[in-house]
């Protein structure tokens, strides 16, 4: 059924959906309209959940690693600090295998403080094991979180759904919410593979010398591997139930582009209107969206990117000291493939500020007139004194 | 002498690696034959870390969650969370924590848990610094230590915090104090604060560190039975944070419980008789605090 | 729906997660020093002449093992009935709980037991059997040869006993007054010794010139006679005085109804306090007369408290010089005497306080000054490689050994040590015959109680007490943390009163609630009585119940708190051999 909804919303009924039985998390801007509906929904019995309100979000993510473990299907959300609060527990949430998905609001870090949206925040992550998933609308946002769940509890590792700070988070669309059934026979129950059973005393996350490790972080990495895989799979059974499917990677005529603008996130959809606006004047532009960052998919990328002799990656974040954090993954996938594809990086929109089709137009033209790609990443609509 | 009751249920399996004479393992091992097999144990970084086993090995008999250091609160309440939610609720999830991991940098977390009333026992064996890491002083080291971290005339010049009056403070159910030396008082009180279901409970125990100490590793229980009876450790119960009961009254100097101890060995006569006089103040609080006399020492052995 | 394989097959997750025990791990291999039970000697037991396993019997009996008390305690004493009665109780002297509050009222405990073991007619039967028969002569059913000959029956000896009177028991019969000790109670457990097949000839008088006959027809002799001479006065007038332990036998079988008026006893023995006490009960007012004060005596201290309270006067520092006969009554004439310093064997000394002098008008006199050998039975005085003199007896080699016992031998005169005496003239014979003369002061030392001279039957044998430590626990070497202060438990006594009235017994018999809580009284020293805090405060459960407790080397860190918070000192640690 069509409704109008927040993005965080978006968030909330799929968890509700999701029949997600433990919940805990610590207030922050913009995350908050996501846990006050669930708690909501746990309060007046629409969802069969606690909803534990922990005192940072440290204890968020160590309760849902406790309730994940104890064999329950568990979720939180945050954004920004709160992520980074969490840092040391995302390790955790992979290294134990726990299925656990957490909507994450892409916030700017401070200082100074900055409540808009910025994608360092769950970039700074990518090396925690947890799958990523960045959204580029209401609808994207529940279709990614349902999926988030099968796909976590078929590789047992967690999933990270993202979406921008109040250009999603706090935007209302319509949005299809699927009916329960249906839903359900998406997402059985949660079967966990293992859990705490005083029947079956197991210890978990005990010491783990040298002599066993790296097996056990090798059998991450495997499971990290399988990841597009079964997410294809998902989406494949999300499409035959829902009819929609939204893929690793979105490429929007690429074909015959000479150059192809590498997006993520709300940026997509400003890309996309960009694109058009751009094909209409006899631009051969292209866009490929990147919803999963991690694993990367650096195979559909090396399937796409290599058509077009240039390709502009246009980064919200930045890796100081090494810049655009999306264009390092995209040279780093091309740098296998014997193309000449030029690769040039922008960043853009940083801490809240707009991108438009104005914005892209000019990293199109500059990309278009660049003959090579400069060293650094280029910083897009800078004001005008600091650009010199 | 009577003997002592302890039940003959054994949860703790041979061959861990404590160290020898380590009373964190006698704790646990008293806890667990008080709680029974229907336990989920959460341990959080500290010496039991390690004690419990490394993979592919457990030293208990029932199951073990490893947690990060500053989580054990939290994450046993998400045990408990989704043991309830899978229609498990008779199960006691115990989170068992060292002073580090309770007085320092967990103290958040159980916080948290206590305010929100979470029904788990949250157990602190303290052994009164870092021992896992090579005694680094915590929180919880008592004024006059010496650890690698207060060494030589840095010994440490503050007191210990006082963690049951902090949990007093948030009104908890149940929190009591007890020591591997008097186990039929240790096991009572595990059962009550199981049997008191719904709610969060503490334990803070006593439990002596021969290897962090400084003391021959067969003193470990006679060690912990001088902290109660020089009432540098008095047994004790609090409901609700406002009932107390005493259990205990000491009737020994300091001096007898420092003395054998190599961490306090640097200790001049004066600084004894400060401790005295900080035990003797602390002893008075809680005396008025609490209603009729308490027992003597001796005779709870 | 379609379910794709990429979802339908995963591989199984390669966890941290621990499945298996830490028991495999073998951490006894960490340790430097190594616990052990380690049973030592209870200073009681070591006090007791006949070698009792006090801390073990009341063990048992606080337990309510009543049975096994009893059996313990035949194991060693033939007479826990009687002693339980008239011991001077060594043991409570020693006991460590006196350090604490009071000691263990062992006697009462023995008392108990030796009364129960008669009621349920409780009693040891042989515990080997000799090769080849052998057959031992005892001269005298006092309680040095009734000993003799139950310990001998215990090793599968048979044994006849020539006794001159026409019943036994000697002393326990004739010198020990009915209010100490009932002739009931002396029949009965003289009866139980019987049951091992021993024969008593009564009214067969044995003399020097009869041994080497008897020597021929036996494969040992016990000579345990007694002292049957009395000391003497030597002073005008002595004839007036009747002798103390003659003036015991004669009440003992009925001779005196009463004896009225002021009596005089010179001496300060037990066997004064027994006279004075008796003439009380006949109704004399008796005046105990000592030349040495009264901390000099050498009666017990519970005798003379006892006497004192049941009216017995005392005049100390008089020696007497002369006894007349005027009319009726007797002048006793007193040297008064004043101390003189310490004697060479340590006794006070006293001397003549010039010419001061006294005189004791008295109805009738008695003389306790103990006895000594008829010079006929002394043991022989030579140095010799066939003659050893041990304490308790003395043993001539031959044909068939010839053993001098009891009070011929004996330094204290008690019916504990005569005790004593029996049992090593019993373990001396059984081993001259069955291993050889040569043999014997080994064979006595295996079967010592701690550091001696007690023996132990039961460790002679080779059992459970003979592995036990011969060091003795003092009172700083328990933990008394896990004791609490216990009033002694006290059994029903006379009043000083009840106790002039008659010759009944003074001293009531625990009921069986009072054993039971006086025992557990005992710190049981030493020895190991399963209250499992080695086990409880193991932190490796590497101690292990069964019977006993052991400890589990593969798991054991060596750690030393099973040997800290033995209560009692059984456990020992011991530096591992590299």
């Amino acid at each position: 059924m069509k409704q109008v909804l927040e993005g965080s919303h978006a968030v909330s009924e799929a968890v509700r959906l999701a029949r997600v039985q433990v919940v805990s998390a610590y207030p922050i801007t913009p995350q908050t309209h996501i846990v006050e509906a669930i708690s909501e929904f746990c309060s007046d019995g629409t969802m069969d959940a606690r909803f534990i309100c922990v005192e940072s979000e440290h204890s968020a993510m160590a309760a849902v690693i406790g309730a994940s473990n104890a064999g329950v299907r568990a979720f939180t959300a945050t954004s920004s600090h709160g992520l980074a609060l969490m840092h040391e527990l995302l390790h955790w949430a992979s290294g134990a295998r726990l299925p656990i998905v957490m909507a994450e609001v892409n916030r700017a870090l401070a200082p100074g403080w900055n409540i808009w949206t910025d994608q360092t925040d769950s970039l700074a992550q990518r090396d925690t094991g947890w799958i990523q998933l960045y959204c580029e609308d209401g609808q994207e946002v529940l279709d990614t979180t349902l999926e988030a769940f099968r796909l976590a509890e078929a590789v047992n590792l967690p999933v990270m759904v993202v979406l921008d700070a109040f250009f999603l988070s706090h935007t209302f669309e319509p949005v299809d919410v699927p009916d329960q059934d249906t839903v359900d026979r998406f997402l059985p129950p949660f079967d966990p593979r293992f859990r705490l059973d005083t029947k079956n005393p197991c210890a978990f996350g005990p010491i783990t010398g040298p002599d066993r490790y790296m097996e056990i972080r090798r059998d991450i990495q495997a499971a990290m591997d399988r990841a597009p895989e079964v997410l294809a799979a998902v989406e494949q059974e999300f499409f035959s139930l829902f009819g929609r499917r939204y893929g690793a990677v979105d490429a929007f005529l690429c074909d015959d582009a000479e150059v192809i603008l590498v997006v993520s996130g709300t940026a997509a959809a400003t890309c996309r209107q960009a694109v058009g606006d751009l094909r209409k004047t006899g631009e051969r532009v292209g866009m490929l969206k990147i919803r999963l960052f991690r694993p990367f998919p650096a195979t559909e990328i090396r399937a796409i990117l290599p058509k077009a002799p240039k390709v502009a990656v246009v980064d919200r974040n930045v890796s100081f000291g090494a810049g655009g954090i999306f264009a390092q993954e995209v040279k780093a996938a091309l740098a296998l493939h014997k193309g000449n594809t030029a690769v040039y990086s922008y960043i853009a929109g940083l801490g809240g500020r707009d991108i438009t089709t104005a914005t892209f137009q000019e990293i199109y033209l500059t990309t278009k007139d660049t003959p090579t790609p400069p060293a650094e990443s280029v910083w897009v609509g800078l004001a005008q004194e600091e650009r010199a | 002498m009577r003997p002592l009751q302890v039940p003959e249920e054994e949860y703790l399996r041979r061959g861990h690696v404590g160290c020898a004479g380590c009373g964190a393992v006698i704790a646990m091992r008293f806890a667990l034959k008080a709680l029974g097999p229907d336990t989920v144990v959460v341990i959080p970084a500290c010496c039991w870390g390690v004690i419990a086993g490394a993979y592919p090995q457990s030293s208990l008999d029932v199951p073990i969650l490893h947690a990060a250091f500053a989580t054990a609160g939290a994450t046993a309440s998400g045990v408990r969370a989704a043991l309830d939610m899978r229609g498990e609720p008779d199960t006691t999830v115990m989170a068992w924590a060292g002073d580090g991991g309770t007085f320092d940098i967990g103290l958040q977390s159980l916080s948290g848990a206590v305010e929100r009333d979470e029904d788990i026992l949250y157990v602190c064996y303290d052994n009164e610094a870092y021992m896992n890491t090579g005694v680094q002083r915590s929180s919880s080291t008592p004024y006059g230590t010496r650890t690698t971290t207060t060494p030589r005339e840095g010994w440490k010049r503050t007191r210990k915090k006082n963690i049951m009056e902090t949990l007093a403070a948030h009104r908890i159910a149940y929190a009591a104090t007890a020591s591997i030396a008097y186990p039929e008082d240790m096991i009572r009180k595990f059962r009550k604060a199981r049997d008191l279901k719904g709610h969060a409970r503490f334990l803070h125990v006593f439990a002596s560190c021969p290897t962090g100490w400084g003391v021959p590793s067969e003193l470990t229980v006679k060690l912990a039975r001088l902290a109660v009876r020089t009432n540098v450790f008095p047994l004790y119960e609090v409901e609700n944070g406002v009932s107390y009961t005493l259990n205990t009254e000491g009737d020994l100097p300091v001096r007898a419980y420092l003395s054998p101890q190599g961490r306090f060995r640097h200790l001049s006569p004066e600084d004894i008789q400060d401790i005295q006089r900080m035990v003797d103040e602390d002893w008075r609080l809680l005396r008025a605090k609490a209603q009729g006399p308490p027992q003597r020492a001796r005779l709870m052995a | 729906m379609e379910i794709h394989t990429a979802l339908s097959k995963q591989p199984a997750v390669l966890l941290a997660c621990s499945t298996l025990s830490t028991d495999t791990n073998m951490t006894g291999t960490w340790r430097f020093v190594r616990p052990f039970h380690d049973e030592k000697t209870a200073p009681c037991g070591a006090a007791c002449p006949a070698g009792e396993d006090i801390a073990r019997i009341q063990m048992l009996t606080g337990r309510g093992a009543f049975r096994d008390a009893v059996e313990t305690i035949l194991l060693e004493n033939p007479f826990p009935a009687t002693c339980g009665r008239v011991c001077f109780q060594f043991c409570e002297g020693a006991c460590n709980r006196a350090s604490f509050d009071d000691p263990v009222g062992i006697r009462y405990v023995e008392r108990f037991l030796g009364d129960m073991a008669l009621a349920e007619g409780w009693a040891r039967v042989p515990l080997k059997e000799p090769e080849t028969p052998r057959k031992a002569a005892v001269i005298g059913a006092g309680p040095a040869g009734l000993s003799a000959a139950y310990f001998l029956g215990l090793l599968g000896w048979s044994c006849e006993v020539f006794e001159a009177a026409r019943e036994p028991g000697g002393l326990m019969r004739w010198g020990i007054p009915a209010y100490r000790l009932s002739k009931d109670v002396l029949q009965r457990e003289v009866a139980r010794i019987l049951r091992l097949g021993i024969v008593i000839k009564y009214g067969r008088t044995v003399r020097p010139q009869d041994l080497a006959r008897i020597r021929e027809e036996y494969d040992a002799v016990f000579v345990g006679c007694g002292l049957s001479r009395s000391i003497r006065l030597q002073i005008p007038g002595e004839d007036l005085a009747l002798e103390g332990l003659d003036f015991l036998g004669r009440i003992r079988r009925g001779e005196v109804d009463a004896v009225s008026g002021t009596a005089a006893v010179i001496g300060g023995g037990n066997t004064a306090m027994d006279v004075a006490r008796s003439l009380v009960r006949l109704g004399a007012e008796p005046i105990i007369v000592y030349r040495r004060r009264r901390e000099d005596m050498p009666a017990f201290e519970h005798e003379i408290i006892m006497a004192l309270e049941e009216g017995v006067r005392l005049m100390e520092l008089v020696s007497p010089l002369k006894a007349n006969r005027d009319g009726e009554d007797i002048i006793l004439t007193l040297q008064e005497m004043r101390p003189a310093g310490v004697g060479p064997d340590g006794r006070a000394r006293v001397a003549p306080d010039g010419e001061r002098r006294q005189s004791l008008r008295v109805r009738s006199l008695f003389t306790a000054l103990g006895s000594s050998a008829a010079p006929e039975w002394a043991p022989p005085a030579e140095q010799s490689q066939q003659l050893l003199r041990l304490g308790h007896i003395t043993i001539r080699n031959g044909p068939a050994p010839l053993v001098f016992g009891g009070d011929l031998t004996n330094e204290t005169q008690s019916v504990t040590d005569a005790v004593a005496s029996g049992k090593m003239a019993a373990l001396a014979l059984d081993t001259c015959l069955e291993e050889g003369w040569e043999r014997i002061i080994q064979s006595l030392g295996r079967a010592r109680v701690g550091p001696g001279p007690a023996l132990s039957m039961e460790s002679y044998l080779g059992g459970a007490r003979a592995d036990r430590n011969r060091t003795v626990v003092s009172f700083e070497q328990l933990n008394m943390d896990y004791f609490q202060p216990l009033q002694r438990i006290l059994p029903t006594i006379q009043s000083p009163e009840e106790r002039r009235a008659g010759f009944s017994e003074i001293e009531g018999v625990y009921k069986k609630e009072e054993a039971r809580a006086e025992a557990t009284r005992c710190f049981n020293c030493g020895i190991c009585n399963e209250c499992d805090n080695c086990r409880i405060f193991c932190p490796e459960v590497a101690v292990e119940a069964g019977s006993g407790r052991r400890i589990l080397l593969d798991y054991c860190k060596g750690c030393g708190i099973c040997v800290v918070e033995c209560p009692r000192n059984a456990l020992s640690l011991e530096e591992e051999a590299s």
